[in-house]
C-alpha cells in the first residue's frame, strides 16, 4: 500500500508544520454531525493542558460524503476566554485527509501513525469521531501519562451501561487478561493514548492488509503494546456516550474481525502468553466518579430464539471441535424457560477456548468458524442479561471479574491442548 | 478317409498350433509386462506410503477439511493410504494397457485407442465432481451460517438447498464432459432448477402472502423490537 506521506498535499502540510510534540488523530466516516464537538474538545484540551506544546490534529477520513472533512477544517474554538484563563502559546495545526487502503478504522490509524512519525511526535492520542461525552479532560488523561510518566500506552477506562460492550465483557477483556496477565478493562475501547516510539513500532508491523485494518485495530494495538512489554496504564474518562452504531447490523462480521484478530494475536504471541500465570492490575489515572447512563433496551426473547436456532442447525459442525458434554449442555438449554436461561462461566470459557484451539488447528475455514460463534455469543449475552437484571453496576463488575478468574484458571488446559 | 481326416482335423490343428506358437511370445510378453507392472505398483505404493507419512499428509488433509469430507462419505482410511494405493493401481493399470497392446490384436488395439482417447474426459469429470463436492460443502455451510445469524427459521433448508444446487450443477457439468445424455441433462437441470425457484417464488408469494408482507414490512420499516446493546 502506498504511504500516505508520499502524497503531495500531506508532504506540504508536514513541511509546513515540520514537527509536533503532540498529535491527536480522529478517524472518521460520515460523522459530520458529531466530529465538530470532538474537534472543539481536542482543541480546548490541548490549549488548556498543553499550552506550550506544538500540537496537530489529524482527521483520517474514509471518504465521507457528508462534509466531515470540511467540518473538521472549519471548526474552531472562537472564544477561548470563556473556557480558559490563559491563552495558548504554541500554534495548533489541523490536517484532514482521506486515507488509502482497506476501508476501516485500522487503515485510518495507519495514516495517523505515519504522520506522527513524520512529525516526530512524542505523544499521540486517537479518539472516535462519534463521541458525545468527550471533554477537554480526555486529552489530558490520555496524553499526560505519556509525557510526564513515560508510559507508552494509555488505555481508556469508562463507566458504561451494564449491558454495553458485551464483546469486551464476555470475550476480549477476560481472554486478554488471562493470556497476557494485565487487567486492561477496555482493551478495545477506541480512545487511546500512546508514545511516538510505540507508533513507530506499530508501523514496523506488516498487518495492514489483514483484519487489523478494520475492527481488529483496537485489540491489535493493546495486545502489541502488552505482549512487547511496553509500559501500559489506563485512564478513567467518565462515561462513553456516542452515536448509536447500526444496531447489530453485522454483528457476525464485527465478531469475526475482533475475535479473529484476538486469535491471530494468540498465534503471533504464543510464547509470550504461555508463560504468564494469573493477572495483575495496571496503574490507573483519573478521578473515578459515578455517572448517569441512558437505559439500554434488550429483546431477550429474540436473543434466545437466535441462540436456539444456532443450537439446532450448527451443533453438528461445532461437535467437531467442542467437547460433547458442552454440546449436550447447550442442547439442553433449549428446554429452559426465559427466566431460567443461563450459560455458566465454565461452559463459556470452554467454548471460547475450543474456538481458539479450532482456529489454531485450522479445523474449519476461519470465517465460517468465527461467524458460527455468533449464536453462542448471543446466548451468552442473553444469559448475562438474565443474571444481571436486578444487579447494580458494581455487582455486574464483580461477576465479570469472576468470569475473568475462570478464564485464568482454565488457561492451563488451553496451553496443554495448544501444542 | 485319411486325407479327409487330415484336411478337416489335422490341418486346422496344425495351423492353430502354428498360430499359437507365433502368438505365444506376445502372450508371454504381455504376462511379463503385467507382472512387472504389479510388482512396480506394489513397490511404488510402499514407497509413496512412506513418503506421504514423512511429509505428514494425513495431518495436512485433516486441517484442510478433506478428512471431514471423506468421513461423511463413509471413507475411514487415512489419505496417505488411499493416495498410495491409487498410485499403485494407476501403475498396474498403465502396465495392463501396455501388456494388452503388446498382444498385437487389431480389435483390442482399436478398443484401447478409443478408451485412451476417452480417459481425459473421465479425468476432467472426476476433477469437476471432486471440486464441486468441496465447493458445495463450503458454500452450503457459508449459507447455513449466514442464514442462522440472520435468524431465518429455515436456515437448514437454505444451507442444504445451496449445497445440493451446487453439487447438482457440478454433476451436470461432469456428465456433460463425459458426453452422457448431454442435452437431456442440461434440459433436466434447467427444468428442475427453474421449477424449484418457480415453486418457491409461488409458495412464498401465494401461500406465504402474509409472511411475505410481514417480512417485507419488517425489512422496510425495521424491527421496532431491536436491541440497543453496543457490542464493542
Amino acid at each position: 500500500m502506498e504511504s500516505i506521506i508520499a502524497r503531495k498535499e500531506i508532504q506540504d502540510s508536514i513541511e509546513k508544520i515540520r514537527e509536533a510534540d503532540i498529535l491527536v488523530g480522529i478517524p472518521s466516516y460520515n460523522n459530520a454531525g458529531t466530529i465538530g464537538h470532538v474537534v472543539r474538545a481536542v482543541q480546548t484540551g490541548l490549549a488548556k493542558y498543553f499550552p506550550d506544546m506544538k500540537s496537530v490534529l489529524v482527521n483520517s477520513d474514509g471518504g465521507s460524503n457528508d462534509g466531515t472533512m470540511e467540518v473538521v477544517q472549519n471548526t474552531a474554538v472562537d472564544d477561548f476566554q470563556s473556557i480558559l484563563f490563559t491563552h495558548r502559546v504554541s500554534p495548533f495545526f489541523k490536517i484532514a485527509t482521506p486515507y488509502h487502503g482497506i476501508p476501516g478504522k485500522g487503515s485510518a490509524f495507519r495514516t495517523i501513525f505515519e504522520i506522527a512519525r513524520a512529525l516526530g511526535s512524542k505523544a499521540c492520542a486517537v479518539l472516535d469521531s462519534d463521541l458525545r461525552s468527550i471533554t477537554p479532560e480526555w486529552i489530558e488523561l490520555l496524553i499526560k501519562p505519556v509525557i510526564e510518566s513515560d508510559f507508552d500506552y494509555v488505555a481508556p477506562l469508562y463507566h458504561r451501561h451494564k449491558y454495553d460492550g458485551t464483546i469486551t465483557n464476555s470475550i476480549v477483556y477476560p481472554l486478554t487478561r488471562a493470556l497476557y496477565g494485565k487487567r486492561i478493562r477496555q482493551p478495545i475501547g477506541g480512545d487511546f493514548g500512546f508514545s511516538g516510539r510505540l507508533a513507530e513500532f506499530f508501523l514496523s508491523k506488516d498487518v495492514w492488509e489483514t483484519d487489523v485494518a478494520r475492527y481488529g485495530i483496537d485489540i491489535w494495538m493493546t495486545t502489541t503494546a502488552v505482549a512487547n512489554n511496553f509500559k501500559v496504564c489506563q485512564s478513567f474518562l467518565g462515561a462513553k456516550i456516542h452515536d448509536p452504531k447500526d444496531p447489530g447490523a453485522d454483528l457476525s462480521a464485527m465478531l469475526f474481525q475482533v475475535v479473529g484478530s484476538t486469535f491471530d494475536l494468540m498465534e503471533a504471541y504464543a510464547e509470550a502468553w504461555k508463560t504468564v500465570e494469573g493477572s495483575q492490575d495496571i496503574p490507573a489515572f483519573g478521578f473515578q466518579y459515578a455517572v448517569g447512563l441512558d437505559p439500554v433496551s434488550v429483546n431477550l426473547e429474540r436473543m434466545i430464539d437466535k441462540f436456539s436456532l444456532g443450537i439446532r442447525e450448527l451443533s453438528d459442525m461445532w461437535s467437531t471441535f467442542i467437547p460433547q458434554d458442552i454440546i449436550r449442555f447447550l442442547q439442553n438449554t433449549e428446554d429452559l424457560r426465559k427466566s431460567e436461561f443461563h450459560i455458566p462461566d465454565e461452559i463459556w470459557v470452554d467454548i471460547i477456548y475450543s474456538f481458539a484451539l479450532a482456529a489454531h488447528e485450522k479445523v474449519l475455514n476461519k470465517e465460517h468458524l468465527l461467524k458460527s460463534l455468533t449464536p453462542l455469543y448471543i446466548g451468552k449475552v442473553a444469559s448475562f442479561v438474565t443474571e444481571n437484571w436486578e444487579c447494580s453496576a458494581d455487582e455486574v463488575e464483580e461477576k465479570i471479574n469472576r468470569l475473568c478468574i475462570t478464564f485464568e484458571k482454565k488457561k492451563k488446559l488451553l496451553i496443554e491442548r495448544w501444542s | 478317409m485319411n486325407s479327409f481326416l487330415e484336411r478337416v482335423i489335422m490341418e486346422p490343428f496344425d495351423r492353430f498350433i502354428e498360430r499359437l506358437l507365433e502368438f505365444l511370445p506376445d502372450i508371454m510378453t504381455a504376462i511379463l509386462v503385467l507382472a512387472a507392472g504389479i510388482v512396480l505398483g506394489f513397490i511404488l505404493k510402499s514407497l509413496f506410503l512412506r513418503f506421504f507419512h514423512a511429509i505428514k499428509i494425513d495431518r495436512l488433509s485433516e486441517r484442510s477439511g478433506a478428512i471431514e469430507m471423506m468421513k461423511r462419505g463413509g471413507v475411514k482410511e487415512p489419505v496417505s493410504a488411499i493416495l498410495a494405493r491409487m498410485i499403485g493401481w494407476v501403475t498396474v493399470f498403465g502396465f495392463l494397457i501396455l501388456s494388452l497392446r503388446s498382444l498385437n490384436i487389431p480389435a483390442v488395439e482399436q478398443i484401447l485407442e478409443r478408451f485412451i482417447l476417452y480417459l481425459p474426459n473421465v479425468f476432467v469429470a472426476g476433477v469437476i465432481v471432486f471440486f464441486g463436492y468441496f465447493l458445495s460443502n463450503f458454500l452450503g455451510r457459508a449459507a447455513l451460517i449466514a442464514a442462522v445469524n440472520a435468524g431465518f427459521k429455515v436456515s437448514g433448508l437454505i444451507g442444504r438447498l445451496v449445497k445440493l444446487t451446487i453439487f447438482f450443477l457440478a454433476l451436470t457439468m461432469a456428465l456433460e464432459q463425459l458426453g452422457v445424455g448431454k442435452e437431456t441433462i442440461i434440459i433436466a437441470f434447467a427444468i428442475v432448477f427453474g421449477g424449484v425457484i418457480f415453486s418457491l417464488s409461488l409458495a412464498f408469494g401465494l401461500g406465504g402472502r402474509d409472511i411475505a408482507k410481514e417480512f417485507l414490512e419488517k425489512k422496510m420499516k425495521g424491527d421496532d423490537r431491536k436491541d440497543d446493546i453496543n457490542h464493542l
